[in-house]
Parts: C-alpha cells; sequence; structure tokens
C-alpha cells in the first residue's frame, strides 16, 4: 500500500513538473514569434521563406500569410472551397470562448483546435468525474478529480501547439461573464443549465457577439446560432440582417420541475458529440465569414437519435421589442439569473429537510432493522417491513437494496398511493428510500399526510438515501 | 357544417413523457361544432387543439405542458416545420394533414 501511495505521488510530481515545463515551452515559443497581426508565423518560417523566396526566381507563394507549416497542417480543410487559404487565415485569427467543458464543450473544442482557432478559452467550474468520461472525450481515467477546464485545456494543447488555450476554472456568472466573453469572437454555449443559457445570452446581446447554442439530453439534441449580426460579416449583402436570440425565441424561462439533466434522466455519449461536433462546424462556417443563409441562424436544429432524424425548423424573426437584443433593451446589464429562472446554475446536491426527525432513519440503523427482521420473518411467516425504492424505473434495474420495491415518485398518484397506504396499514414499517434522500422524504410526507393518526408512526424514510447506503453500509452499492 | 381534421402531432424533447412517451401520433379532430357546440368560430384552431390535448391525451401533471390557454414557457410549437409565431400561434386554422409538433427546449450539456 505505501509503495502505491508513494508511486501515485511522485507520478503526481512529475505530471506538475511536466505541465509547468511545457507552459513554460509555450510562453517561451510565443514571445520569440516576430510582430505579426496573427501570431501564426514564427521567426523561423519567417526567415525560411524570405531566403527562399529570394532564392526563387518565380518566387514561391504561400498565401498571404500562412507559413509552410500551416498550410501543411492544415491543407485538408484549406482545399475545401468554402475555407480556402483566406478562411484558414481568418480560423488562425480568431478567438472562440467555450462555455462548459462536458458532453458538447469537449467534441466542440477538439475541432476548434484541429482547426487552428487561434485562442480557445475553455470555462468550466466543475472537475471530472467518472460519470462523466462516456462522454466528454477530452478527459481520461486519471483526470479524475481535477478541474475540467484544465484538464480539456490541456489535451486541447497536446493535439494543437500552435495555439493558445486559456482555461478558466469559474463558475460564470453576471460578475465575470462580460470581462471573460469580451476577450473573445464567438461564444459556444456548451452549458448544462437554463440561468448559464439566459445569462450567455444576454452577455452575447451587450457584447454584440454571436451565440453558437448547443444542448443534449437522453437520446436528444438541438442547435441554433442566436445574436447573429450581418454588420459584421462584409459577405453579406444586406447587412442590417439580425438573426434572433434567445430571449426572441424563449422569453420566458421554463418551471424548474419541467427541466432535465444528464446526472438524473441520462444522455448516449454520442449525442452531446453530433450536436458539440455540429456547434464547432458552425463556429468555423461563421469565422471564414459565410452568410446567415448557410448558417443556422433563424433556424434550429432538432436531432434525435432514437429513430436518427435531424430536422431543421424555421424559427420566429428577431423581435424587435426583445428585453435583450433590440434597439432599445431593456437589459442593459447583467441580472440574477438563478433568481430569474428559479433554478441553480450548479448541480448542487439538495439537502431537503421536509420530515422531523421522527420519521427519519439512518443507513446503519436501516440495516439493523433488516438484519433483525430476517430472523423475525422467519417465525412470523409475515414481512413486516416494506422498502419503497421511489426512483425511476430505470434507476431501480441499475441497483437497489434488496427485497425493496420500486414505486417510482412521478407515478405517485391515484391507484398507487392507495396501494401503498394499504401497505403501510398492514406492515409495521414502511421505509421510503431514493438516491439522495430528497425524493423519498417527498413521498414518505405525501403518505404521512393521507394516512390515519395510529399508522403515521410507520412511515420512515432513509436520511441521505442510497449514497449514504453505499457509504456507511454496502462499500458494493453503486453510487452514481 | 365543417368537416374533421386530420393531424399529425409530435412531440419531443422531453415533452412525449407528458404523452406516454408516445412521440408521434395520428389524430382526427370532430367536427368542431360537435366538440364543442357553443364555439363561436367554424375551424379548429390551435387554442381549441390544446383543449382537445389536455381533454384526451394529457394524462398527468398538465402544468408541465399548459399554462393558462397556451403552452408552458420552454415548450416550442411548430406548425409544419415552423415556429407557430410565424402563423399567428393560438389563432392558427388548422388544416387537414397539418403536423404539429411540440418541442421541449434541452438544456443538458
Ligand atoms: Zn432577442
Amino acid at each position: 500500500m505505501d509503495r502505491i501511495q508513494k508511486l501515485e505521488k511522485e507520478i503526481n510530481n512529475l505530471r506538475k513538473a511536466l505541465q509547468e515545463k511545457e507552459s513554460e515551452l509555450f510562453e517561451m515559443k510565443r514571445n520569440w514569434m516576430p510582430v505579426h497581426p496573427n501570431n501564426n508565423l514564427n521567426q523561423e518560417d519567417a526567415a525560411q521563406l524570405q531566403q527562399h523566396n529570394l532564392k526563387n526566381v518565380t518566387k514561391v507563394y504561400y498565401g498571404d500569410k500562412l507559413p509552410k507549416w500551416a498550410i501543411e497542417r492544415y491543407s485538408r480543410q484549406i482545399l475545401l472551397p468554402d475555407i480556402g487559404v483566406q478562411g484558414q487565415e481568418k480560423l488562425c485569427a480568431a478567438k472562440v470562448l467555450v462555455v462548459g467543458a462536458g458532453g458538447l464543450g469537449c467534441p466542440a473544442s477538439v475541432y476548434l483546435a484541429g482547426a487552428g482557432v487561434g485562442e480557445i478559452g475553455i470555462v468550466d467550474y466543475d472537475s471530472v468525474d467518472l460519470t462523466n468520461i462516456h462522454r466528454q472525450i477530452l478527459h481520461t481515467e486519471r483526470d479524475q478529480n481535477t478541474s475540467k477546464a484544465e484538464s480539456a485545456a490541456d489535451t486541447l494543447r497536446s493535439i494543437n501547439s500552435h495555439i493558445k488555450i486559456t482555461p478558466y476554472t469559474v463558475q460564470l456568472d453576471s460578475n465575470n461573464a462580460l470581462g471573460i466573453a469580451s476577450r473573445y469572437d464567438v461564444i459556444l454555449d456548451c452549458s448544462d443549465n437554463v440561468p448559464t443559457r439566459y445569462l450567455l445570452n444576454d452577455v452575447c446581446a451587450i457584447a454584440k457577439k454571436p451565440l453558437i447554442s448547443g444542448s443534449a439530453l437522453k437520446m436528444e439534441g438541438q442547435l441554433t446560432v442566436y445574436g447573429y449580426r450581418a454588420d459584421r460579416n462584409h459577405n453579406e449583402k444586406d447587412l442590417s440582417h439580425q438573426g434572433p436570440c434567445y430571449r426572441c425565441v424563449f422569453p420566458n424561462p421554463p418551471p424548474a420541475e419541467a427541466v432535465g439533466s444528464c446526472s438524473a434522466n441520462g444522455v448516449a455519449g454520442p449525442v452531446p458529440g453530433v450536436i458539440g461536433a455540429l456547434q464547432a462546424l458552425e463556429a468555423i462556417k461563421l469565422i471564414v465569414g459565410q452568410t446567415h443563409e448557410k448558417l443556422l441562424v433563424g433556424r434550429l436544429l432538432i436531432f434525435d437519435g432514437e429513430d436518427v432524424t435531424f430536422r431543421t425548423v424555421k424559427l420566429r424573426p428577431r423581435n424587435s421589442q426583445c428585453a435583450a437584443c433590440s434597439e432599445s433593451p431593456t437589459i442593459t446589464r447583467l441580472v440574477d439569473y438563478e433568481a430569474f429562472c428559479k433554478a441553480q446554475a450548479k448541480e448542487k446536491d439538495l439537502d431537503l429537510q421536509i420530515l422531523s426527525p421522527e420519521y427519519r432513519i439512518t443507513a446503519s440503523q436501516l440495516e439493523e432493522q433488516l438484519k433483525k427482521l430476517i430472523l423475525e420473518v422467519d417465525s412470523n411467516q409475515k414481512e413486516r417491513h416494506l422498502l419503497v425504492d421511489v426512483r425511476s424505473e430505470a434507476e431501480f434495474n441499475m441497483c437497489r437494496i434488496d427485497g425493496a420495491v420500486n414505486y417510482p415518485i412521478d407515478q405517485f398518484r391515484g391507484d398507487k398511493v392507495d396501494e401503498i397506504l394499504r401497505m403501510v396499514n398492514d406492515k409495521n414499517q414502511v421505509t421510503f428510500v431514493c438516491r439522495r434522500g430528497n425524493d423519498s422524504q417527498i413521498a414518505a410526507k405525501m403518505v404521512i399526510d393521507l394516512i390515519d393518526e395510529e399508522h403515521k408512526g410507520n412511515v420512515k424514510d432513509l436520511v441521505g438515501g442510497l449514497h449514504a447506503w453505499s457509504d456507511s453500509v454496502d462499500r458494493d452499492f453503486p453510487i452514481y | 357544417m365543417a368537416a374533421s381534421v386530420k393531424l399529425h402531432l409530435q412531440f419531443g424533447g422531453g415533452a412525449e413523457l407528458l404523452f406516454d412517451k408516445i412521440k408521434k401520433r395520428e389524430i382526427e379532430l370532430p367536427a368542431l361544432k360537435k366538440y364543442f357546440p357553443d364555439c363561436q368560430h367554424d375551424k379548429w384552431n390551435i387554442r381549441d387543439l390544446l383543449v382537445w390535448i389536455k381533454d384526451n391525451l394529457l394524462r398527468e401533471r398538465p402544468e408541465l405542458f399548459l399554462q393558462g390557454d397556451s403552452v408552458r414557457p420552454g415548450i416550442l410549437v411548430l406548425i409544419n416545420d415552423a415556429d407557430w409565431e410565424l402563423y399567428g400561434e393560438l389563432d392558427y386554422e388548422l388544416q387537414d394533414n397539418d403536423t404539429i409538433m411540440f418541442i421541449s427546449t434541452l438544456h443538458g450539456g
């Protein structure tokens, strides 16, 4: 054991030292570059190019600014008429901010880094968890518990050492968002919650930046470009054209209980992969100057992996009265988005206290009761204790305590509740369990409110849910 | 007397969870006056359709689909693949064979 710990520590230190040396090297290389608008031509290349040209009477033409290495490296996309040498120059000069280093942000930023986007900022407050890795492709097993922004930045640097990557390990909020976003030309919304989506929309409306917004859940994904302004693109015929923003289409946030999350509802890894890759494609097209007809401006892509359908639907035009993007916006500074959406931007473990202590038992108490009951059942021939698991059927199928029955909380009404009331009357004890001990309290409370006084005491709730069970009773029980 | 109207109804983005997890349905609305005898107009519009959906398809938690006489915020209504705002929203008169989609916006990443 000692040896393992020692090795782990040593490896961590080496890794840290390597990272420091790499960033030192990166900075040195960067400072060595000659004065050049793109910062992409290093001295060696410049000197070589000049010599080469002097020797050659016919003059070798490398394009306007691109050095040899860049032509070679990006040749497969430069070959496309849609990108070309000029497009590549624009990509090398472009600065893109990716908000969220998760299921969308990882694939999106991989393609941006590969395409040679000059500067990429990547924002994420969170750290890498093992459950992220099936879809968050920049993180590896050894990145667990480290900053997602840092982990993503490290991988992106290993993909392209010619570009600048800036990780931001912060929760984006009203105080820091404008400062960070204003350093970039294009923003990618790869976030996972409603408050951050409204925050980014307003940031982009105020800073007049395009917002490439992707989202994914379960088997479905959605994608569109918000806040597009033709006046930034000289290829546009009508410079006054402006696409809708998020608020033009969705002026009001959805009720919090109608919003799903990847941790609660699940997501198939390739689904955000598809959407993230397309976010990168839209960013590349936008940077090289494609016009709004070719971009997902005023259109929403709906992807359903269940039957593999891609559907593009037409959105309403920009609202001339929009609170964020109209000529006379009412939102001129950022507000409190968690309050506006009545939801949290950060997934915190809720710790509800609905029931009073006499209705609650700890995992160890439950274990003892269950052990004792095995003996009593033998002598009594009657099951006296019932465990009611209120998680979804999918979760219940994944893992459960032996003998528990499944009554998902979202079907807790009508006949189902009557069934449970009958059971509470029959048994000595009915214990409600769920993942973390919040839904189980809600369920138990419903039953306590409905049942007659003398049976109220039969109802219990497992404090901390199955996470607590795994922590203090059964180490082999999966935490998810 | 206006005849019945056949529609393709589609639900997505999680909205289908409120409708027995069925994403696509073919429905046939009866003549409007048959369903709403006191109705002042002759043709089905989206406002009427929402009431019909509430009566006939919406089994549980209507507040996660409806708010007042419209859909709740965060659900996009599409009429033949275009935002219903382009067609007068609740007042749009349904045509035979229209595809009406209700898409809940996704927020995960
Ligand atoms: Zn707007």
